[in-house]
């Protein structure tokens, strides 16, 4: 709190001294006593109801909008204290009318009767239980009038630490400080849900994700992981890096937490990562059918294409020319089936990681089972590529998780993260329906998206309101703001403005199980990563490093 | 250049106790002379190196009548000028740096590299490099040493590369055969630059990879191995075709089992002796399964016929499934250190049967994972090696 305003209040003032013109002005008499501490009009609750408490500080005083501030209710036995956070700041004073810009005596204005005035949200109450704990809850009252507020330290956070979850992603914020204390964590449990990770570009999206990741990789590499995560990354970015940063395989501790399978060479030389490869007998018609805008009539005809051809072969048969034949046969028009021959062969000849032996895929799936991290790494692929992957291993997962859930295995839940998730998610036409069913219906097999995009705008309505972890960097776009306002569990109108105005690695998090919308600060990744490194890593290995052969 | 890849001769290895005029055991003596026969047809492929990826012996510590076999024959193929890499697998190496490997014995000899000391050694032979990995103590260590053969690998190209390691992939997982020391192989691993990748541990033949095979082994060890293709593979390494070359006639038989719902002891005989006629039992190891027998008619089957059977083959196992018993659930032996996790799951499964009463549930879970605990810690100290 700024000194200066400290100084003005404390003064002990004579009764000597002419009444403010304010005062004089309603017809009241001058207050008479001493003022004292107790005198302060500043950070005390002065109105409104349950949905605002306002209060007013010093013009002088620093407050941020999204601060978080204690009021201290003496009026409970035990005491009670109610949590609120600021929304709005105004220009305030005890003059009425266009005092400001009238000239009186040798100033403006009498620096006492001018003031901002804090707006702000309840977020809760908290109260001590019998035994001493504490609790947070709705509150269903307001504080005292002239309740004290300050601004909330790491005590009356000391709550949060017990709501918080298993995936710690971030720490604490109280407006643009942090509070170091307070880990910001995500719940395993609320991740069969989905989540989505929102930001305009640059605000720290694949940082985020890094992030989470790591924190998954070291729950996995603990054997505690209750999901699998699968990112498919078209960038390349995760694996090792971009542009200066460092990716999920510097994090050597928890590398057991993690696998990774890349079309990159660069990046197959590492003992870790596995050269992608996907059977051709694993490809249905279906998967081709979710990538393109075809006409009812070649839609039709690669509906047919698993009746006329038997099994695995398919994709070979309909290459050949009696395939294409026997297609023509079923009443197909030649111009249908040599568009989908056609298509075929672009995809073979795009995705080369495409093999008839091997397969990556039971490996990534079994993995994901486990709980780990599985990174697709797939630099060297186009959109629709990348596309036509993410669409093909999401169909093997969902078929494999209801196989799973039908027999009643005990296998992890997972999660499938889709990048510029409007392109898949956006309802309506040129959407892929595969995702849209996972939104859906996934959760009844365990099987969960996060979706990460630049414009939730773009992502339907009703599937945005089946999310039930937001993770909101800063977002510019008012719409975008809203489409979030609408969908989320909590309530976010408020923090509109804060929402634009978050900086860089700034967050609102609002999730399951955390009473109210956290603020966050995620943690740069580069940082995570050398904290995480240096967990516990005496006891391995330890002093079989020295072996030498014995002389013998 | 031409290779063999052979693996898994688990020299050592006895079964059954029926010992020949010499009272030696019989089995032993078989896998000895099937080694014998590996090695002829070896010197008849004539190829440019034989891989021998691991589990040469059956026992970390042999006795000298496998060391003596493996010494003749490994000296048969060194005159005959055959260079021989050899790596230790999860049988032969000793699980702490303080004993010796058996394969001391052989370091040294002309033409012969083996790897046995817990660490990637690249053996050059020709215009190929044979990097070898053999077994290692950690799971984790092998990524360590699979890295600094990568690194030596960016250093210098040119030539051709072959991986020799001992292992399970992850593909094969589910058949994993769950004896001491055995080591998942990552996916990752498996890299296509390689010209061959040369593989043991699994006892049948299976490509995993474009460039990558498992040989299996000569010789059959267990009936889940008796449906398994067996042998040497004779790889060329220009051409990239791999041949699969059996060695000894397939010995191991596990008849599909055969129904006997309600019949009596008579009638199971009968039918025990036409399958085994049909089959011919001599010098064969079979196994027979009688499923749905009754208890009766298992317990007044002819002892003589048995007996008789018995003779006939090198051995046979007729196993009763009895009627009265419900389907055992198929447990399999589980990997200590899943142990904790799996004693999880057993009580949350109780108790959401409430067949353990929630208020005592994580009273009990606490109680029996500081038991497993504790006995984990203690099996750790006392370091086991591999058994039989
Ligand atoms: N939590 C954070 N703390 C500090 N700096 C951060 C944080 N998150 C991101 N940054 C900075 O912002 C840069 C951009 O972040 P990032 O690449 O994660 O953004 P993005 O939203 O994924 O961008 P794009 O839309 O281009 O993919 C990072 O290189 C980093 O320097
Ligand atoms: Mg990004």
């Amino acid at each position: 709190m700024a000194n200066l305003s400290d100084e003005r209040w404390k003064e002990p003032r004579g009764q000597e001294s002419a009444p403010p013109e304010g005062l004089a002005r309603i017809g009241r008499k001058p207050q008479t006593i001493t003022m004292d501490e107790s005198s302060n009009p500043y950070f005390r609750i002065i109105s409104k109801d349950v949905r605002e408490y306002h209060f007013i500080v010093p013009s002088e005083e620093w407050v941020e909008l999204g601060e978080i501030v204690s009021i201290h209710d003496r009026r409970a036995e035990r005491g009670a204290t109610f949590l609120a956070r600021i929304t709005d700041l105004r220009h305030d004073s005890n003059y009425d009318g266009n005092w400001d810009t009238v000239i009186r005596g040798d100033g403006f204005y009498d620096t006492d009767q001018i003031f901002h005035r804090v707006v702000a949200e309840p977020l809760g109450c908290i109260t001590k239980e019998a035994g001493g704990r504490e609790r947070f809850r709705k509150s269903r009252t307001i504080p005292a009038k002239f309740s004290p507020v300050t601004k909330a330290e790491k005590e009356e956070f000391r709550f949060l630490a017990d709501v918080m979850g298993d995936i710690e992603v971030g720490r604490l914020r109280n407006g643009s400080r942090d509070v170091k204390e307070i880990p910001v964590a995500l719940h395993s449990d609320a991740m069969d849900h989905h989540m989505g990770v929102f930001a305009t570009t640059g605000m720290g999206k694949s940082n985020f994700m890094k992030v989470f990741a790591a924190s998954c990789m070291k729950m996995a590499s603990a054997k505690k992981s209750k999901f699998g995560l699968l990112i498919v990354d078209p960038h390349g970015e995760y694996i090792f890096g971009a542009e200066g940063t460092k990716g999920l395989l510097h994090l050597d501790r928890y590398r057991d937490g993690i696998v990774c399978y890349s079309t990159d060479k660069r990046h197959q030389i590492d003992p870790s990562v596995s050269e992608l490869s996907v059977k051709r007998s694993e490809i249905l018609p279906q998967d081709i059918e979710v990538l393109y805008d075809w006409t009812p009539a070649q839609r039709e005809a690669l509906e047919a294409v698993s009746r006329v051809f038997y099994g695995e072969g398919w994709l070979d048969d309909l290459l050949t020319p009696e395939g294409a034949a026997r297609m023509i046969a079923e009443g197909f028009h030649e111009k249908t089936v040599g568009r989908i021959g056609r298509t075929i062969r672009t995809i073979l000849d795009k995705n080369r990681y495409i093999s008839d032996l091997t397969s990556s895929i039971p490996g990534i799936i079994n993995n994901l089972l486990e709980g780990k991290v599985v990174l697709v790494d797939i630099p060297t692929l186009g959109e629709r590529s990348e596309l036509f992957l993410l669409s093909l291993l999401s169909r093997s997962i969902l078929d494999r998780y209801k196989k799973e859930s039908a027999e009643g295995a005990r296998g992890k839940r997972c999660l499938i993260t889709v990048e510029e998730a409007q392109r898949v998610l956006g309802g309506g036409e040129g959407s892929l329906a595969r995702f849209e069913s996972i939104a859906r219906e996934g959760r009844k097999f365990g099987v969960g998206l996060c979706a990460i995009t630049q414009q939730p705008k773009l992502i339907d309505k009703q599937l945005l309101s089946q999310f039930n972890t937001f993770v909101i960097l800063g977002l510019a776009d008012r719409n975008d703001r809203t489409r979030l306002e609408e969908s989320a569990k909590q309530d976010l109108s408020s923090l509109d403005v804060e929402i634009q105005t978050l900086e860089k690695g700034e967050a609102i998090i609002s999730t399951l199980k955390i009473p109210f919308p956290v603020p966050a600060r995620v943690h740069l990744y580069e940082e995570y990563l050398d904290r995480l490194n240096g967990e516990g890593s005496a006891e391995k290995r330890g002093d079989r490093r020295g072996f030498n052969p014995p002389p013998d | 250049m031409k290779i063999v890849h052979m693996a898994d001769s688990h020299l050592g290895f006895s079964a059954y106790g029926r010992v020949d005029r010499w009272g030696r055991n019989l089995r032993e003596e078989m896998i000895y002379e099937g080694f014998k026969e590996t090695v002829d047809r070896i010197i008849e492929l004539q190829p440019d190196a034989v891989v021998h990826a691991g589990d040469v012996f059956h026992h970390v510590r042999p006795r000298i009548r496998p060391l003596y076999v493996f010494q003749q024959n490994l000296e048969r193929l060194v005159e005959a000028d055959i260079p021989v890499v050899i790596i230790s697998g999860n049988h032969d190496a000793p699980k702490s740096y303080a004993a010796l490997s058996p394969f001391t014995l052989f370091e040294g000899m002309e033409g012969v590299h083996i790897a046995h000391h817990y660490r990637y050694e690249p053996f050059e032979v020709g215009e190929t490099t044979f990097h070898s990995i053999p077994f290692c103590l950690g799971p984790e260590d092998y990524l360590a040493e699979f890295r600094k053969m990568q690194e030596r690998r960016a250093e210098r190209s040119g030539g051709r590369d072959v991986l020799v390691m001992h292992g399970l992939v992850e593909a094969l997982w589910e058949r994993r055969l769950r004896t001491v020391g055995e080591h998942q192989l990552k996916e990752s691993f498996l890299k296509s630059d390689f010209s061959y990748i040369a593989l043991g541990h699994y006892h049948g033949q299976a490509q995993v990879a474009k460039n990558g095979w498992y040989s299996g082994s000569v010789e059959y060890f267990r009936f889940n191995e008796a449906k398994d293709e067996k042998g040497i593979l004779l790889v060329d390494l220009d051409s990239e075709e791999v041949r699969q070359i059996p060695v000894v006639d397939k010995y191991m038989i596990d008849l599909d089992p055969v129904d006997c719902t309600g019949l009596s002891s008579r009638q199971v005989e009968g039918l025990i002796r036409s399958v085994c006629d049909d089959l011919g039992l001599k010098e064969k190891i079979v196994r027979l399964r009688l499923s749905e027998i009754s208890r009766e008619a298992y317990r007044s089957l002819s002892r003589r016929l048995l007996g008789e059977l018995r003779g006939e083959a090198l051995h046979l196992d007729i196993v009763p499934q009895f009627s009265d018993e419900t389907a055992l659930r198929e447990t399999e032996p589980m990997e200590s250190r899943d142990l904790p996790q799996e004693f999880r799951k057993f009580i949350e499964g109780e108790a959401a049967g409430e067949a353990i009463p929630a208020a005592i549930r994580d009273g009990v879970l606490a109680y029996g994972t500081g038991l497993l605990a504790r006995i984990s810690e203690k099996r750790a100290a006392e370091r086991f090696d591999a058994a039989q």
